[in-house]
């Protein structure tokens, strides 16, 4: 993957100028925003270089980049950044060719969007489930809270009668939304989507998608990169790579 | 272009029949900030529209069939396509509408004005809790956060050189924020711009544009709505008519 490489923290040299012909995306090889940057990024086909950034332990200069030190953040070879998760994932649609993954039709751009809004509260819960379970504590309001929204998608979906979010085809709504549905499962939660037929089929339909699983993230070194990550252990970030 | 007067629609009320073709609808509410952004727009583009406006204290039941969610704004057109969330809307119309585009064709350029509108997303609710506050000291530290959110702004226009967030014409990251600034003058918070002055000078910039100006609410209107509204007052939304 074009992504194993070490993270940088402090005390790192910056980085120099991207070189032209290439986009730079600063991430984090389990972070699920820049999960979605790095989807549109290989579906695309763009030709891109990957700096991960040490999270617990950020470089100085990466506060040039991001003024909170969040990722991912895109830079390309005139110096221009871009951040926000969906922000950078809507700029390579619109400034790449090829495949467009927003549609052309303003109103199913629109529907994309407005999709896009139902999905806000699964990051945060998720992430609450997690935390809950990783400290030993009990979590079943907020995996039923997780549920109801999982409910609302699963009624869109009905109610479309499509397999993906956007259509027949895999669209820019299914990148957006897939990260957190591929953690369910490491993150101990995966029963969420139990009696969820629509949902379920959209998820082997995602596992099949080329960019979808050449990104896909092996189970075995995630567990152990969220090990780490819980014991706050600085190394985690580089958790898989060879030595 | 009718409706922006009208009483609003309430419980009880019959649902509004189809959009006429050539036409398009948008649900709003005459103090609504939120829909304010897409009038602006609509107006901006000179986009032939009609206006119901829902009485926010007291919806309609057929309004939960145009947003689930129930709020304002909303679009429909003649196709019957319902487009909800106000940014949603004005991208919408940028993009199925001619004229004048108010996003930039520059993929970075777009992608900058949405960095910007993410830079001002505390702001509403900033101003919407300081509509709420119970006591002086929530006052002083609701104007702290303001003013600190106003120097990110002030930051961008520092940076930018320009007049306006987008350059030195009005686009559509200025009609995205405009609607809480017209309202710092009723909510007596003029002076947490004190010390941006950039943005005091973009204000008073946005007042000269002519949509602004077309749909700028009368102060001592605007006045004797917001004690209506905090009241829960079904009277609020048609305040002045």
């Amino acid at each position: 993957m074009e992504d194993a490489t070490r993270a940088l923290g402090k005390g790192s040299q910056p980085p120099g100028p991207v070189p032209e012909g290439l986009i730079r995306i600063y991430s984090m090889r389990f972070c699920p925003y820049a999960h979605r940057t790095r989807l549109v990024l290989r579906a695309k086909g763009i030709r891109h270089e990957v700096i991960n950034i040490n999270l617990r332990n950020k470089p100085e200069w990466y506060y040039t980049k991001h003024p909170f030190g969040q990722i991912p953040v895109l830079e390309n070879s005139k110096c221009q950044l871009i951040y926000e998760s969906v922000i950078a994932c809507e700029y390579l649609d619109d400034a790449y060719p090829g495949r467009k993954l927003y549609p052309y039709d303003p109103y199913e751009r629109a529907r994309q969007k407005m999709l896009l809004e139902l999905f806000y509260k699964v990051p945060h819960l998720t992430k609450e489930c997690l935390v809950a379970l990783r400290c030993g504590r009990e979590c079943g309001d907020l995996k039923l809270a997780l549920r109801q929204e999982f409910c609302n998608l699963e009624e869109i979906l009905g109610y479309q009668n499509t397999i993906f979010f956007g259509g027949d085809r895999i669209s820019m709504i299914d990148y957006l939304f897939w990260p957190w549905f591929e953690r369910l499962d490491v993150y101990g939660i995966a029963d969420c989507l139990n009696h969820m037929p629509a949902l379920r089929l959209w998820t082997a339909a995602m596992k099949q998608d080329p960019t979808v699983c050449a990104l896909l993230i092996d189970k075995n070194i995630f567990l152990g990169f969220l090990n780490l990550y819980f014991q706050n252990n600085p190394d985690a970030f580089d958790y898989g790579l060879p030595c | 272009m009718s409706g922006g007067s009208a009483r609003s629609l309430a419980k009880g009320s019959a649902p509004p029949g189809p959009v006429p073709e050539g036409l398009i609808r948008v649900y709003s509410m005459r103090f609504c900030p939120f829909a304010q952004r897409t009038l602006l727009v609509l107006k901006a583009k000179g986009i032939r529209h009609e206006i119901i406006n829902i009485n926010l204290k007291n919806k309609p039941e057929w309004f939960f069939k145009k947003n689930p969610f129930g709020l304002v704004p909303v679009l429909e057109n003649s196709q019957g396509q319902l487009i909800y969330e106000s940014a949603i809307t004005c991208e919408y119309l940028d993009e199925a509408y001619p004229g004048k585009k108010l996003l930039p064709d520059d993929p970075y350029e777009k992608a900058y004005q949405k960095m910007v509108f993410e830079l001002f997303s505390k702001i509403p609710s900033l101003v919407a809790s300081f509509l709420r506050r119970q006591n002086e000291e929530d006052c002083s530290g609701l104007k702290e956060e303001l003013q600190k959110e106003f120097s990110k702004l002030e930051e961008v226009l520092t940076n930018k050189k320009t007049t306006f967030f987008g350059g030195n014409s009005v686009s559509m990251i200025d009609y995205l924020i405009w609607p809480w600034f017209e309202r710092l003058e009723v909510l007596e918070l003029n002076d947490c711009a004190d010390h941006t002055p950039k943005l005091k000078l973009w204000m008073a910039a946005m007042r000269e544009d002519s949509a602004v100006s077309a749909l700028l609410t009368e102060p001592k209107v605007l006045r004797g709505f917001l004690s209506l509204y905090l009241e829960n007052s079904p009277e609020a939304c048609d305040y002045g008519l």
